[in-house]
């Protein structure tokens, strides 16, 4: 009986537990008693967590299509082909024909190697992950306001706040043990306000719960920062010592009255009032937000708003108070941190700048790198429909039901000369591969994951991989090898990290020695420095925080009379994303067996709809058949669906419209019409 | 996992083999089995098995035929969730597991003598055939015995042969009815709940025992008719379905209360479980 | 009653360690103490109760039903070493009392006692609860148990394996020791003890209405945490593996506080709300085993209060329920 301690591979509330194995293999998970934030607790995906692991559809061998079907090939044949590929299509179609996908599942060190290996090896900015898919817009909304896109504050803040503001965010569910602390403040006396238009858990349990129409987050945010702009509780000392541009916000709102954010956002004006004086009339106000902010094709605009509402009223760089982007993915702000993205280094250092391409070049011995920045994953896939982009490498990710607008993704990637999937199961996008790589999955490997409170934890090997699977670290450095680059042979994951280190001034100081037993928060500049629970304390990252004023811009696809209805998608609590790992773990399948739509009872009664009935959603993009819910979760005209699912996948129906600034998808809005099936 | 070995466990499976498959709606099928040993299964009316598809799990089913039919065991199975979708797609001839009987059956005891009244919506029939067919063969244990079985339309009336044989029976007074029937469905018989199908009844309280087995939403109904009727609470045995995934009492998947439906039911007298949250 | 030295403990621990694989309480990395093995931690048997189910030595969270490869069925031998498990608390060894009650009753659960069958069990009781708070001799219930008292522990056997794997420990305790056992023993029921009964009581007479049980189900985030962590929760779900070769049946740890626990195929579900599946929770440890067993299921271990996120574990809802309706 062996206990390793871990992190949970879920969720961006990185709980850390321990993986209880016996004779090689897991037998259950038991928590860290002394975690900070899960303090004894998991949530049941946490619980469950080592229940897929050993699960007998796990990739054992590299797979290479011959003939159409995918057949088992040694790792050599295997990556000589993906090299050799990836090599002719660059010589033929130049050096941006190929793109990486990383991932925010894989750790912190293999979302360095592989940028290092799109940068270095192949010589192309294409690297990106799904953090295009959640948080791009916080990233560049908080980068330009703030000067850094993470999480201000900690998940222990919760305990010393007065209000909290959850806006965008089912936190019960998408990050459970955060929303038990949110739900215990509550109980203990802090104020609550919940602006989303489900009747979430969290908003059954405020003082304020505001159900907005979809995408008039702007219309809502500015309507509160007039009315405390008016009501004269905005914080004049902060704003002059800390900020600037306030002008212009507050010109920006001047027109954004209760009545006509009221009208925009559906709303009661007194309510838009009441939420305005409650927020800015605490001592510390916490803002919590997450998809329902950043997935809208101004998703940006959104990220501004919360900034400057917090910067309104002085809620930042204290305990207690800040901007709190809940990150989704376990790694999200890793695969971010470490320049998983096309226009960033590690610790968001631009590619575009000269002297960091220089900097890099040099640590990494090669004579240059590119530097204009590459795609965004979400363009990619229109560049590969398009015939621009000939092949893609996808670490941990499954964008043929991740992706919006299923029947694009599928083109696109049809269309590709060469996709290599690299997985720790055959997934829908794996099944369309040319190559198939068997990955490691956490359980089964070391390395550092950095959750949503910024705190860079260490994750530790507990059992082996499966047959011939690798971890995704020795399978780049393998490839890097293959194509004749001599610069990524390591010893171990912890040299990895000494290089990251070297490279990233707010990971400066981390190392493996520092992080028993759960780890720090960056920024941690120096091997002395403590790590940063707050962000902004004495400063922005940028110097002085930027108010950014935005213009209202509604959802891109409008209900009409053929599409009467909003459909907007999420997730659920016992499903995690595409549902790789948790439709293979027996109790949390269970309990979500199946596709589902839900839709309030007077939809139903309209479109003589009932529980449990089949239906068939159609949008401009498809058509899924799927099951109705009738639940009052959900406002008239509006439903709502989880994205898990292949068999009624939700992104064959979302609209691939992208925010101009981030390219994140609007997956929170589009217009669906429903029949009943027989 | 350590050194193993073929051993004798609550939880391992017997083999037995399908020797007939007949289909009763589109949904529902009947499968006979017989052991592969040749032993026979030795139950009793109101039992059930867990029975085993490797690679899909078990699930809980009633027997449907009674033991006096010697030789074999049957089970009717609505295509519902993957494992019975699995044996739908199974042929005659092919070996599925099997373990049970389990659950308190039938009190064929307390019967003996008594008026029955067979009372089934939809395919709670299945189970209670078991019964129907015990009464068809020891008749001179029984008094009168009337079935009344109600489906939701004449395309989801399982055993429709041996329901017109028991309508014609001299032995049993069987009335049917649909819930609704389309004209497409050529339908002359009585169209309306089952509950319609009692109170022209002429019943005998003091020498009557009623068992229903249906739907959840049936059981209230029919028994509040039946109270009507006189019958009190110790004369009415229900059967009910849990979704049990060991039969011996510990998976704790059935559970009512402080009552094991595997062990203790899954054939109750109302008195028993009238009381406990859940149970109806 | 025999007496040992901390040092003399340790080799009475290793003696045993020849006959039996040894699992005592451990401290982890981060501090989180466990039932492990000696190699796998520092061992600490001060401290109270460990967070984890301590019946998992004989139920763990996933257990092999059997393998089935070309039509035969091969299942997991019993361990060459039976277990030796020391650090059950008084608590945690009435937990293990009932639950083998439980699962030898009626269809004796031949992978339970796999593990259990041959086993020795040890209690820790004695001032080496949680700083230095007294657990209560448990008095039986166990092979032997060894009481701290504050210097030595002391040793006392129950049933035959017991008596000779202490016989022979050449200390017997002293007569002061022997009376501060005594003392001990006669502790009055603790407050918690009475609550509970209390709670039993006010379930029992139907006098706590829905509405309680649908705030409480409103407050529980389906964790199942409490389930998890409770050693006399013995529900388990069963799935199968596939594989080209072989098929693996296997048992997990399940929760009634999840819809699918009882769903049917039809949809049709008898514990279909969370104020449902709440008041079945806390119903059935203090109202229907009681019923079923003759007494109440929860020993007051405190593990699920403490790893329920939301405050709603045992003992919080006991209190909550008295407070508002006894």
């Amino acid at each position: 009986m062996k206990r390793t301690l871990t992190v949970c591979p879920y969720c961006g509330t990185g709980c850390m537990f321990y993986l209880v194995s016996d004779n090689g293999r897991l037998v259950g998970v038991e928590p860290s008693s002394s975690h900070p934030v899960s303090r004894g607790g998991l949530c049941v995906k946490g619980w469950n967590a080592f229940a897929f692991v050993h699960h007998p559809e796990r990739l054992t061998t590299p797979l290479i299509r011959k003939n159409g079907t995918l057949e088992p090939a040694s790792w050599d044949e295997a990556l000589d082909l993906v090299v050799a590929r990836l090599t002719q299509i660059q010589r033929q179609h130049g050096a941006d024909s190929v793109m990486f996908a990383s991932s925010a599942k894989a750790t912190n060190e293999e979302n360095y190697l592989l940028m290092k290996l799109a940068r270095a090896v192949f010589q192309t900015n294409n690297i990106d992950h799904c953090a295009r898919l959640c948080h791009s817009s916080t990233v560049t909304g908080l980068a330009e306001t703030f000067g850094s896109g993470a999480m201000t504050n900690t998940i222990s803040c919760i305990d010393e706040t007065d209000v909290i503001f959850v806006i965008g965010s089912n936190t019960t569910e998408q990050h459970p043990l955060i929303g038990s602390r949110i739900m215990n403040a509550v109980r203990s006396g802090t104020r609550l306000i919940v602006a989303d238009n489900r009747r979430i858990r969290l908003a059954r349990q405020a003082d304020l719960h505001l159900r907005h129409t979809n995408g008039s987050d702007v219309p809502l945010l500015c309507g509160m920062m007039h009315v405390i702009i008016a009501e004269g509780l905005a914080d004049t000392k902060f704003i002059t010592t800390r900020t600037e541009n306030y002008a212009a916000l507050a010109e920006s709102v001047a027109d954004w009255t209760p009545e006509r954010s009221a009208a925009e956002t559906g709303l009661e004006a007194a309510d838009i009032i009441a939420a305005a004086r409650l927020y800015a009339g605490a001592e510390r106000a916490m803002i919590f937000y997450s998809m329902g902010i950043t997935q809208h094709s101004h998703g940006v605009d959104n990220v501004r708003c919360v900034a400057s509402l917090a910067m309104l009223t002085g809620n930042i760089g204290r305990p207690g108070t800040g901007v709190n982007p809940l990150r989704g993915q376990n790694n999200v702000q890793g695969g971010c941190d470490m320049g998983a993205l096309p226009d960033l280094y590690s610790g968001y250092q631009k590619v575009s700048d000269p002297e960091n391409r220089q900097k890099f070049a040099t640590a990494w011995r090669v004579p240059a790198l590119p530097a204009s920045p590459g795609l965004p994953l979400t363009r990619a896939m229109d560049a590969a429909s398009e015939g621009k982009l000939f092949a893609l490498f996808v670490m941990g990710e499954n964008p043929l039901i991740s992706d919006p607008d299923q029947h694009h993704a599928r083109r696109a990637l049809e269309n590709l000369e060469l996709l290599v999937v690299q997985d720790i199961f055959l997934t829908e996008t794996a099944a369309l591969a040319h190559v198939v790589l068997p990955a490691a999955c956490y359980a089964e490997k070391e390395g550092t994951f950095t959750n949503t409170e910024r705190r860079v934890q260490h994750l530790c090997k507990a059992v082996e991989p499966p047959g011939e699977a690798k971890t995704d670290g020795e399978i780049i450095c393998a490839m890097a090898k293959k194509a004749g680059y001599d610069g990524m042979s390591y010893a171990s994951q912890s040299e990895v990290m000494a290089e990251i280190a070297s490279l990233t001034p707010s990971y400066g100081g981390i190392s493996y020695d520092r992080l028993a037993p759960h780890g720090m928060p960056w920024p941690c500049p120096t091997p002395e420095h403590p790590g940063t629970p707050i962000l902004h304390h004495e400063q922005f990252t940028r110097g002085r925080g930027h108010f950014s004023p935005v213009s209202h811009s509604l959802p891109r696809e409008q209900t009409d009379a053929d599409y009467p209805l909003v459909l907007t998608t999420g997730r659920t609590y016992f499903h995690w994303h595409t549902g790789t790992m948790t439709r293979r773990t027996h109790l949390l399948d269970r309990e979500e067996p199946t596709s589902f739509l839900e839709l309030h009872p007077d939809d139903a009664a309209r479109l003589s709809i009932r529980h449990r009935d089949r239906l068939l959603v159609t949008s401009r993009r498809g058509s899924i058949q799927t099951e109705a819910r009738v639940t009052t979760m959900v406002i008239p005209g509006v439903v709502f669906m989880p994205f898990h699912f292949a068999e009624g996948a939700a992104n064959c129906l979302t609209n691939n419209v992208l925010d101009p600034e981030s390219s994140i998808p609007e997956f929170k809005v589009c217009a669906v019409r429903l029949e009943k099936l027989p | 996992m350590r050194d193993t070995t073929p051993c004798n466990s609550l939880y391992i499976p017997f083999d037995c083999e399908i020797t007939a498959i007949t289909d009763l709606t589109p949904r529902e099928k009947l499968f006979r089995l017989i052991r592969s040993d040749g032993t026979p299964l030795g139950h009793l009316p109101g039992q059930f098995v867990q029975l085993s598809l490797l690679g899909w799990g078990e699930a809980p089913l009633s027997i449907a035929s009674s033991p006096t039919r010697e030789g074999y065991f049957e089970l009717g199975v609505r295509q519902a969730g993957q494992l019975t979708t699995a044996l739908h797609r199974m042929k005659v001839g092919e070996t599925v597991g099997v373990r049970g009987p389990f659950g308190r059956p039938f009190d064929l005891e307390a019967l003996n003598g008594e008026d029955v009244l067979l009372i089934s919506g939809g395919c709670g029939l299945a189970p209670l055939r078991s019964l129907i067919q015990y009464c068809e063969d020891r008749p001179q244990q029984f008094g009168r015995v009337t079935i009344l079985h109600g489906a939701k339309s004449p395309a989801d009336t399982l055993f429709k042969e041996e329901l017109a044989r028991w309508e014609a029976s001299a032995e049993f007074a069987c009335h049917l009815t649909v819930d609704s029937a389309t004209g497409n469905d050529c339908f002359t018989g009585n169209v309306g709940l089952i509950t319609s199908l009692i109170p022209p009844l002429t019943i005998t309280p003091h020498r009557t025992t009623a068992v229903i087995i249906g739907p959840p939403v049936m059981y209230r109904a029919v028994i509040a008719e039946l109270k009507g009727k006189g019958l009190g609470s110790d004369r009415i045995v229900v059967s009910l379905e849990r979704q049990m995934r060991c039969g011996v009492g510990k998976c704790g998947h059935c559970t009512i209360e402080h009552l094991y439906c595997c062990q203790d039911g899954p054939v109750f007298r109302l008195d028993e479980i009238e009381q406990l949250r859940g149970a109806l | 009653m025999k007496q040992l030295t901390p040092h003399e403990l340790e080799q009475f621990l290793s003696h045993l360690a020849v006959r039996y694989e040894l699992r005592l309480p451990i401290l982890l990395a981060d501090g989180t103490r466990t039932i492990g093995s000696p190699d796998d931690g520092s061992v600490v048997l001060h401290g109270g109760a460990v967070p984890g189910k301590p019946t998992a030595a004989f139920f763990p969270q996933q257990d092999t039903i059997f393998t089935a490869s070309q039509g035969t069925f091969s299942q997991t031998l019993p361990p060459v070493k039976p277990l030796c498990i020391l650090g059950f608390t008084p608590a945690d060894l009435h937990c293990l009392r009932f639950i083998d009650r439980f699962f030898g009753d009626g269809m004796r659960d031949d992978l339970y006692f796999r593990l259990r069958q041959g086993a020795v069990v040890a209690g820790i009781t004695g001032y080496c609860g949680v700083r230095g708070a007294l657990l209560p001799p448990a008095g039986g219930n166990c092979d032997f148990e060894l009481f701290w008292s504050g210097e030595n522990w002391l040793v006392r056997a129950y049933g035959a394996t017991g008596a000779e794997l202490v016989a022979e420990l050449p200390n017997q305790a002293t007569p002061k020791e022997e009376e501060l056992f005594t003392q001990a023993l006669a502790t009055a029921p603790d407050s918690g003890a009475i609550l509970l009964q209390t709670a039993s009581q006010l379930l029992r007479t139907n006098r706590v209405p829905d509405s309680f049980w649908e705030e409480i189900g409103e407050r529980c985030i389906a964790c199942t945490g409490c389930n998890v962590t409770c050693p006399t929760c013995t529900c388990f779900g069963v799935l199968d593996w596939r594989s080209a070769t072989k098929v693996e049946r296997s048992r997990t740890w399940d929760s009634c506080q999840l819809d699918g626990f009882m769903r049917e195929a039809s949809g049709h579900n008898p514990l279909g709300s969370a104020a449902l599946r709440s008041r079945r929770r806390i119903h059935h440890k203090l109202a229907a085993d009681p019923l079923k067993w003759g007494e109440i299921s929860c020993f007051r271990c405190g593990r699920c209060d403490a790893t329920c996120p939301t405050g709603i574990g045992i003992m919080a809802v006991a209190q909550e329920l008295v407070a508002r309706f006894g």
